[in-house]
């Protein structure tokens, strides 16, 4: 072969060898991706599922203190923990004081309310027997669900071998039901691992993205025009556009401390509500919506500049109707990817102190809050076991926001970027 | 009559001096041509005539320039009103990604020249039919303007320029992306169009400046070399580096 | 103004020195068209006579191909300036130079029907007559070579002189036909002769004009000075 094709031979394999490498590296990282997403998925559907009992339930008048002919309100304001601890001592009628009370321990500790609002649903049940689906304790929950080995000694169990007994009987007569687990999105956070939903920590994150919104985007665009379109060119404002920069990489934690050392100790502002985070947030955000806002503004053709200003218009008309309008598909996607990972911070929101045990759901952002992120930290945090499973999902439903947000800013760009080209 | 007169205009890009000491008188109504190689300030000086040179930081322009006797370098021209009596068309054609109707309806928008829509609307008409473009864009006038081919968006952009009733029109090589067709038709409208405007036109293609102009002003190196009637210029020019540009001996 | 610098396309350059080139080819056949009629005439050389009657032909191909060339370059170059007035010209010399070669082939035909030699009074004015017009043109063609507008307007001007010198050359016939009704046909002949002389005299002037106009860019202004009474 002469020095030519040699050569020629050679160009050819180490193309080759790039692309194989290339191939390699992509493959390795989604390698991560899927066992990472595996991970999260198979641990986490299970919180999907909720394990009930069905329990069968006489609505006696005399249990429940009522008159002859009750109204509703009167249903409403009966006391039902009686009825509902005979409902379950009924389960095994040879059952002792002790036994009874473990078997009040196989069903959470709503299940007095899970009966009075089956009663109100239909009234006529008063005086008769009915089925009613009791949400499992989380104990019995994880057995269900197999993560509990029953084969260790009774001491290292959380499930005694009686209220497995009762249990296997219940399975038997197929009166252990799995549904699909609505509560972890409409309940708040709670002690008991059965019941603790995400519906807290989702309001709460809504509302500080929202404050981070409100703040961070008017004041980061008109920062941006000002800066790219009106500002003189000299060392003042290559100092500011430095310091921008700078600020997009500073950790999220300092602006925590910043948040607790400002906006709490000075200016006094009730501590872990959604606002202050809100607050927090949005001068983390800031910086990334300048950036993404100048960029666009700066991609905006010049022509377009040229034409509106040739034909009259003043610099503020000709920014204002041509170059914004025209850089918004892009500042908005910017804004979007700067709001995901708002969503997604956890260390500021720790600072100001969003990390509290809070079992409502917030009504405003003055109301104290958690967030996905922060809710994720608490969960894995503790000890039961009915808590592993609700982290993943927790991750899971935070991935699923971020995921739509991002496709969400693709869309926006993509819409608009066709429009003009 | 004339219409621009330039004295002593010199521009400088920072350190670098792009016109020297430009003289030239432009007749109203009557379609000026400057041609001459790249770099040589023809499209600096079109640019003095509407101050867009003003965008740029660096540019100095120093000198008079007086239209309908008005000096329009002086500190205390506003340039806005300006730019509604001279307008440009550019080399490449930039309509607004807006509809057709709201490109032509910009200009007398912001100027404040029309009181109600019906108004408007026969503005916009107008307009569309002195640029030769009504017949071809009126069932259609909500569509968005960068739909319409190199041609037809150039014609939009000059009836964009003429919506506002300019007294002077600048042309920045018009015709310079568009095809044969295309140019003859624009080269036609500028025929027309000069009934009414000023027209001053920077091209590259000596040819067009011979078909299109009745006057002709050669630049070379940021000089006026030589101006005069295009009858004069292109048969017996005065100048041997006229000449030798448009005769093709340059370089 | 000069042409010093070349065209940037040399295909362009070498397109006008060819027309160049072959204006000049013309002309000089023209020049050898003339001096050898006269020749023939006086000689009574029949087959001199012949020869420059079959060498028109070139002279006409000369014509065609200019005419094509200058019909090429106006197509496919757009000439401005001063390459618009060197085809333009060029154009109306070579019909210039064609009428001229046109006349000594009937000069030569002429020859032919001559029957006898002529006085030797009558050969000087005519020898007089055509070595004038001879040095007309190739002054002219000297001055297209050249460029020089000077030489033009001196040929230009120097027309008055051939008209001057046509008439003696006339008078002189016109007294040859009194002399003896038997010098009837011969007479005529040289009647016409003398015409074609002064034809070509015109046609040389016409040339001049042209080159002033190509070298000037500018016409001559005024009537060419002239003298039409014949017997003056």
């Amino acid at each position: 072969m002469t020095k030519k094709e040699i050569l020629l031979k050679k160009r050819y394999n180490s193309e080759k060898r790039f692309k194989l490498y290339g191939q390699f590296a992509i493959g390795f990282a989604l390698l991560f991706l899927f066992i990472f997403l595996f991970k999260i998925f198979s641990t986490g559907f299970t919180a999907f599922q909720k394990t009930l009992l069905k329990v069968d339930v006489t609505y006696d008048k005399e249990l429940l203190y009522l008159d002859e002919n009750p109204t509703l309100e009167d249903l409403k304001d009966a006391d039902y923990y009686e009825l509902a601890l005979k409902s379950m001592a009924d389960l095994d009628p040879n059952a002792t004081e002790e036994q009874q009370n473990q078997l009040k321990r196989m069903v959470s500790y709503i299940f007095d309310t899970e009966i009075k609002n089956h009663l109100l649903k239909n009234p006529d049940l008063l005086g008769q027997t009915s089925s009613v689906l009791l949400t499992a304790s989380d104990d019995l929950d994880q057995v269900y669900k197999g993560n509990f080995p029953r084969d260790i000694p009774e001491k290292q169990r959380r499930v005694s071998d009686y209220q497995l007994k009762i249990y296997d009987q219940l399975v038997d007569d197929g009166k252990v039901i799995s549904n699909f687990n609505f509560s972890f999105f409409t309940r708040a956070d709670s002690r008991e691992a059965e019941l603790a939903g995400i519906a807290s920590a989702v309001v709460g994150s809504f509302f500080t993205i929202l404050v981070c919104l409100v703040i961070s985007f008017p004041v980061a665009v008109l920062a941006a025009i000002y800066l790219e379109e009106f500002a003189p060119k000299n060392r003042i404002t290559d100092f500011i556009e430095v310091n921008i920069n700078n600020l997009a990489a500073v950790p999220s934690i300092v602006f925590g401390l910043l948040g607790l050392g400002v906006l709490l100790a000075i200016f006094h502002l009730p501590r872990s509500t959604s606002l202050v985070g809100g607050i927090t947030l949005s001068l983390m955000t800031l910086p990334t919506i300048i950036i993404a806002a100048r960029a666009s503004l700066k991609a905006v053709p010049p022509s377009i500049r040229e034409a509106a200003l040739a034909m009259g218009a003043s610099k503020m008309q000709t920014t204002m109707h041509h170059t914004v309008p025209l850089s918004m598909p892009g500042t908005l996607s910017g804004t979007i990817i700067g709001l995901a990972q708002a969503l997604g911070e956890t260390a500021p929101l720790i600072l100001i102190g969003m990390v509290a045990f809070i079992n409502t759901i917030p009504m405003s952002p003055m109301d104290p809050s958690a967030s996905l992120p922060v809710q994720v930290y608490l969960w894995a945090e503790s000890a039961e076991r009915g808590f592993v499973e609700k982290v993943s999902a927790c991750i899971m439903v935070l991935l699923g926001f971020l995921i739509l947000m991002n496709l969400l800013a693709q869309i926006v760009r993509h819409k608009f970027e066709t429009k003009w080209s | 009559m004339k219409k621009i007169n330039a004295k002593n205009v010199n521009v400088a890009y920072g350190s670098k001096q792009a016109l020297f000491d430009i003289n030239i008188d432009i007749e109203e109504k009557q379609v000026t041509a400057l041609i001459g190689p790249s770099g040589c300030g023809k499209s600096t000086f079109l640019r003095c005539l509407n101050r867009m040179n003003d965008v740029i930081d660096i540019c100095k322009v120093t000198g008079e320039i007086y239209i309908n006797d008005f000096n329009i370098l002086d500190k205390k021209c506003d340039v806005v009103r300006l730019r509604e009596k001279i307008g440009m068309v550019f080399q490449k054609p930039n309509p607004f990604p807006k509809t057709i109707y709201e490109n032509i309806a910009y200009g007398p928008t912001i100027h404040g020249m029309t009181q109600s829509k019906a108004e408007m609307d026969e503005v916009v008409e107008t307009s569309l039919k002195k640029a030769a473009l009504w017949n071809e864009v009126k069932d259609r006038l909500h569509e968005v303007g960068t739909g319409l081919s190199g041609g037809q968006q150039q014609r939009l952009c000059i009836a964009r320029a003429i919506s506002v009733r300019p007294e002077v029109i600048l042309m920045d090589e018009p015709c310079s992306a568009l095809d044969p067709i295309a140019t003859a038709q624009i080269e036609e409208l500028i025929d027309e169009l000069k009934n009414e405007h000023t027209i001053i036109i920077v091209t590259h293609s000596m040819a067009q400046a011979a078909r299109v102009s009745q006057n002709t002003g050669f630049f070379h190196l940021g000089n006026l070399i030589e101006y005069g009637s295009t009858d004069k210029i292109f048969k017996n020019p005065e100048n041997q580096k006229t000449q030798d540009y448009i005769t093709g001996r340059f370089g | 103004m000069n042409t010093n610098t070349p065209h940037t396309v040399k295909s362009y350059e070498e397109e006008l020195k060819n027309l160049n080139n072959n204006i000049v080819k013309m002309g000089t056949l023209c020049e050898e068209a003339l001096r050898k009629s006269i020749n023939a005439l006086i000689t009574n050389n029949a087959d001199e006579a012949d020869k420059i009657i079959k060498n028109d032909e070139e002279i006409d191909k000369f014509e065609n191909l200019i005419e094509q060339q200058v019909v090429n370059l106006i197509a496919l170059r757009q000439p401005l300036a001063i390459d618009l007035r060197e085809t333009v010209t060029a154009l109306k010399i070579s019909s210039d130079l064609e009428r001229i070669g046109d006349l000594s082939k009937n000069i030569a035909k002429r020859s032919l029907l001559l029957s006898s030699n002529l006085s030797k009074n009558l050969i000087d004015i005519l020898n007089t007559l055509s070595e004038n017009v001879q040095k007309q043109l190739k002054s002219v063609i000297d001055s297209y070579l050249e460029r020089s507008s000077s030489m033009a307007i001196n040929v230009w001007e120097s027309d008055e002189k051939i008209d001057n010198l046509t008439n003696q050359c006339m008078q002189a016939s016109i007294d040859f036909l009194k002399e003896d009704p038997k010098n009837l046909q011969n007479g005529t002949h040289l009647l016409f002769v003398s015409k074609n002389l002064e034809r070509m005299g015109d046609h040389t002037t016409n040339i001049a004009e042209q080159v002033y106009f190509l070298v000037k860019g500018e016409y001559l202004e005024g009537d060419r000075p002239k003298n039409s009474e014949i017997g003056k």
